[in-house]
């Protein structure tokens, strides 16, 4: 807990890309800036589960929040606003203004990349100032990850506005700990206190305690680690996995790891690529891989997984078919299949070679040299993989509409991930063409249920009939690596798609 | 050179342009992805929204339609919105065009004030040690890589001796123009170091050459001083090669340094242009594009009027 005296000061905090804008639902990146000045109804802690934010508390259907309608086909969802929190130009906060979020990312006119979930209401009522009541058209369990979590949006001075090129997405106006000051674009944002701000520690001290916060771009990731260590930059997360050790060493910083919700994978591509639809084939690459060895290439600090649900969640499957690195069953299982080695040791059947492309991001170092580790892993069972990485916009092109034969890449979820969205046959990031009904049935369940029992049974063997098909195997997850200057005191990584800057109203400096 | 033949040359230049314009646009296009597949790599972001981004920016049209649309905008002068930030392309440009000029003028300048008399003092010296010395030095400066040159002397500068800022144009809350020269300092010098390598290479064979000429030896025998015969008769003829060199350079300079800028953290023209390609920001690509096509083709005009003034044989009629 900070004292009196550790009140103040501002922090400066290293980004490595560039702000495109400020508005959370609209922002090609996650919100780092945002979350610290935009707050939602509720929020993701540390451990990923949901607290009250703006909201008393969190809808659920043991405390009255959430009603299922008699036919079990819609529920209804109402929230309590906290009373006199304040917009920091001082407006208070009421209910028209989340019922007024709602209708403007869902105006079609607004061009925003996050409108998931606005098609699922039907309609808010607003009985009073502090009461949100909110019809869904369908059970949606998922709610709480989308819309009134990202950020609410002050009616009183965006009605009738244009969204799109509103001074919003400069200077966003929020009821958090923090409020804009000046945006320089490619440079910097500065935020400073919000006077209005509702929260107060335990001791009754104000919130926030810091006066200010200070984002710097710097898009070159060893330039951010140098201004880490002139002390230009007391906070930067994802340092690169090669330069842990050497910020560990440096005076007055320490290293926090984050182990984000993310997990690596390597993709088969079932559309276009025969020789993959053999599932045999597909195990034998799991067996083939050495994850110990791609975790020990990156410094040992990613951790190999058997699942897609990494073991953060409750509903992690530990019995999942597993496919422990196994050199001799890889080869006896491509033996079988009909890929006998042929002249140069590469695998042949019907006189095709066993060689494929194997696509990652290029320019991101960790994936490349995880990516090196499994060319090697899968060149001892006889099978040849040729790099083919792509960046930008090209690698996205390629890996939604499945232009590979493997795809090397991972994803970071919310607190309450979508599976289907990866898995289910019409999901629509499932680039690679993957299609099994059983798997849908499966997720369909999960997601369309709020009794936290049978979601987690449909979870857990989804996770079981996916790893038994293996048409990705899950190979590591991956932590963030933070360095934070020691002096900063209340800082807890987040470990969610909503970033560490979640909750900043209890950072000080020491 | 008179106006009428200046008024003919940049007229000519617009057929010129305009092919530019349709083979950059048409390898932009040409080029996998899209800008709205940014937007596709959230996995909260559904289809309707992406399909309501495509209709809304254009992106639906034929492209030879979209190609049209952009031409008679671009030439009006409305050079329209960038889809990733939704602020004027204008507007974005003019930002990052400010710091761009500073640095890209100042290590401009910088190059040729240390690049020409190098270039002079290996020539007239040739085979002596000062020349040696220079030689490895150009050479030095031609390969080794910016990226790595800047951490070094980061390391240097900033972590050890804490006499230089790492990055950045300036310290935040700070305007003054002595805070922007302390930024300058690093990056200006490293991107100089290249061009300062190859210009003096240039200047140096150049100068030999003419050095050799009859016309200098019977300056020579007339009992000329060696400054003299360096400096009022070889000097202006073995500058003209060097024009040519320097003019082209001339025209990056607007397009910023992409590299620098990056390590940097110089909020310059390279790094949105990395950042629009990236994110296939096509107004934003296009406009800069244009600039840079535009900025060589004056360039090379400036290079034309400068070898008449250096060299009155050549005109232009």
């Amino acid at each position: 807990m900070a004292t009196a005296q550790q009140r103040g000061g501002t922090l400066t905090v290293g980004l490595g890309y560039d702000i495109d804008t400020l508005n959370v639902y609209s922002t090609g990146f996650l919100g780092d800036v945002q979350a610290a000045v935009v707050e939602g109804l509720v929020a993701p802690d540390a451990k990923a589960n949901y607290v009250p934010v703006l909201a008393t508390q969190v809808p659920s259907v043991r405390n009255g929040g959430i009603k299922v309608a008699a036919d079990g086909k819609t529920m209804t969802v109402t929230y309590r606003l906290r009373p006199g929190v304040k917009w920091s130009d001082g407006q208070p906060l009421t209910s028209a203004d989340v019922k007024f979020t709602w209708e403007a990312v869902k105006n079609p006119k607004f061009i925003a990349e996050s409108k998931d979930g606005t098609e699922d209401i039907a309609s808010i009522e607003t009985p009073n100032a502090t009461t949100v009541v909110v019809n869904y058209k369908r059970v949606a369990p998922d709610f709480m990850s989308t819309l009134f979590t990202f950020g609410i949006l002050p009616k009183h001075t965006l009605e009738g506005k244009d969204l799109n090129t509103d001074s919003y997405n400069e200077k966003p106006l929020g009821t958090g700990p923090f409020r804009v000051k000046e945006f320089r674009r490619g440079q910097y944002v500065i935020l400073e206190r919000n006077p209005y701000y509702w929260r107060k520690d335990s001791k009754g001290v104000q919130l926030p305690y810091l006066d200010g916060m200070i984002f710097k771009i710097i898009p070159d990731s060893n330039t951010l680690v140098t201004q880490l260590r002139t002390g230009e930059v007391q906070l930067a997360y994802s340092i690169p996995y090669s330069q842990v050790k050497q910020i560990d060493g440096v005076p007055g910083l320490r290293i926090v790891k984050n182990n984000v919700l993310s997990w690596q994978h390597l993709d088969f591509n079932l559309k276009t690529v025969d020789a993959f639809k053999d599932p045999n084939v597909r195990k034998a690459f799991a067996y083939a891989i050495n994850k110990s060895a791609v975790s020990k290439a990156l410094g040992g600090y990613p951790n190999p997984i058997n699942s897609v649900v990494v073991p953060v969640f409750s509903y992690a499957n530990a019995a999942v078919p597993r496919y422990d690195y196994n050199l001799t069953r890889a080869k006896q299982l491509l033996d079988a299949a009909g890929w006998k080695p042929g002249p140069d040791g590469i695998r042949v059947k019907d006189g095709k070679r066993m060689s494929f492309k194997i696509m990652a991001q290029a320019g991101r170092s960790t994936d490349e040299d995880a990516q090196q580790v499994i060319i090697a892993s899968l060149k001892q069972a006889g099978i040849e993989l040729q790099p083919d990485n792509k960046s930008g916009v090209a690698f996205r092109d390629a890996r939604y509409k499945g232009n590979y034969d493997l795809f090397y890449g991972g994803w970071i979820t919310s607190a309450d991930p979508t599976y289907s969205v990866f898995f289910g046959s019409k999901g629509v990031n499932n680039g690679q063409g993957y299609s099994n009904p059983r798997i849908d049935t499966l997720l369909t369940r999960a997601e369309s249920t709020l009794d936290p029992a049978q979601r987690t049974a449909a979870l857990r063997e989804f996770q079981s009939a996916l790893m038994a098909d293996l048409p990705s195997i899950p190979i590591t997850t991956n932590p963030s690596m933070i360095a934070v200057t020691e002096k900063l005191g209340g800082f807890v990584p987040n470990p969610t798609n909503m970033t560490n800057f979640v909750n900043t109203s209890g950072w000080y400096l020491k | 050179m008179n106006a009428a033949h200046l008024l003919k040359r940049l007229l000519g230049t617009l057929p010129l342009l305009l092919g530019v314009s349709l083979l950059l646009f048409g390898v932009l296009h040409l080029a996998p992805g899209g800008p709205l597949d940014v937007y596709a790599d959230n996995p909260s972001v559904s289809p309707e929204a992406l399909a309501q981004m495509r209709v809304a920016f254009g992106l639906d049209q034929p492209l030879p339609v979209q190609y049209v649309s952009w031409v008679t905008a671009f030439f009006t002068g409305e050079w329209g919105y960038s889809i990733r930030t939704a602020r004027p392309v204008s507007q974005e440009i003019l930002e990052r065009l400010g710091p761009t000029l500073i640095l890209g003028g100042t290590s401009f300048v910088l190059s040729l004030l240390i690049a020409l008399p190098l270039g002079i003092v290996s020539a007239v010296r040739r085979y002596s040690g000062v020349d040696y010395l220079i030689t490895f030095l150009s050479f030095l400066g031609v390969s080794m890589p910016v990226f790595w040159l800047a951490l070094m002397l980061q390391l240097l500068f900033a972590v050890q001796w804490r006499v230089l800022p790492s990055a950045g144009i300036q310290t935040i809350g700070s305007d003054s123009v002595l805070d922007l020269l302390h930024h300058l300092i690093l990056p200006a010098f490293i991107l100089a170091f290249a061009s300062v390598a190859g210009w003096s290479r240039y200047m140096r064979s150049s100068m030999v050459e003419v050095l050799g000429q009859d016309y200098v030896r019977t300056a020579r025998a007339k009992g000329l001083t060696a400054g003299k015969v360096v400096y009022r008769h070889a000097l202006r003829n073995a500058l003209i090669p060097i024009i040519t060199v320097v003019a082209l350079d001339f025209a990056t300079i607007l397009s910023g340094a992409v590299i620098t800028e990056t390590i940097f953290a110089w909020p310059g023209i390279g790094r949105l242009f990395i950042e629009s390609m990236n994110g296939r920001d096509y107004p934003v690509l296009m406009a800069l594009m244009m600039a840079g096509s535009f900025a060589l083709v004056i360039s090379n005009l400036l290079a034309d009027l400068a070898y008449a003034a250096v060299d009155p044989r050549i005109r232009y009629e």
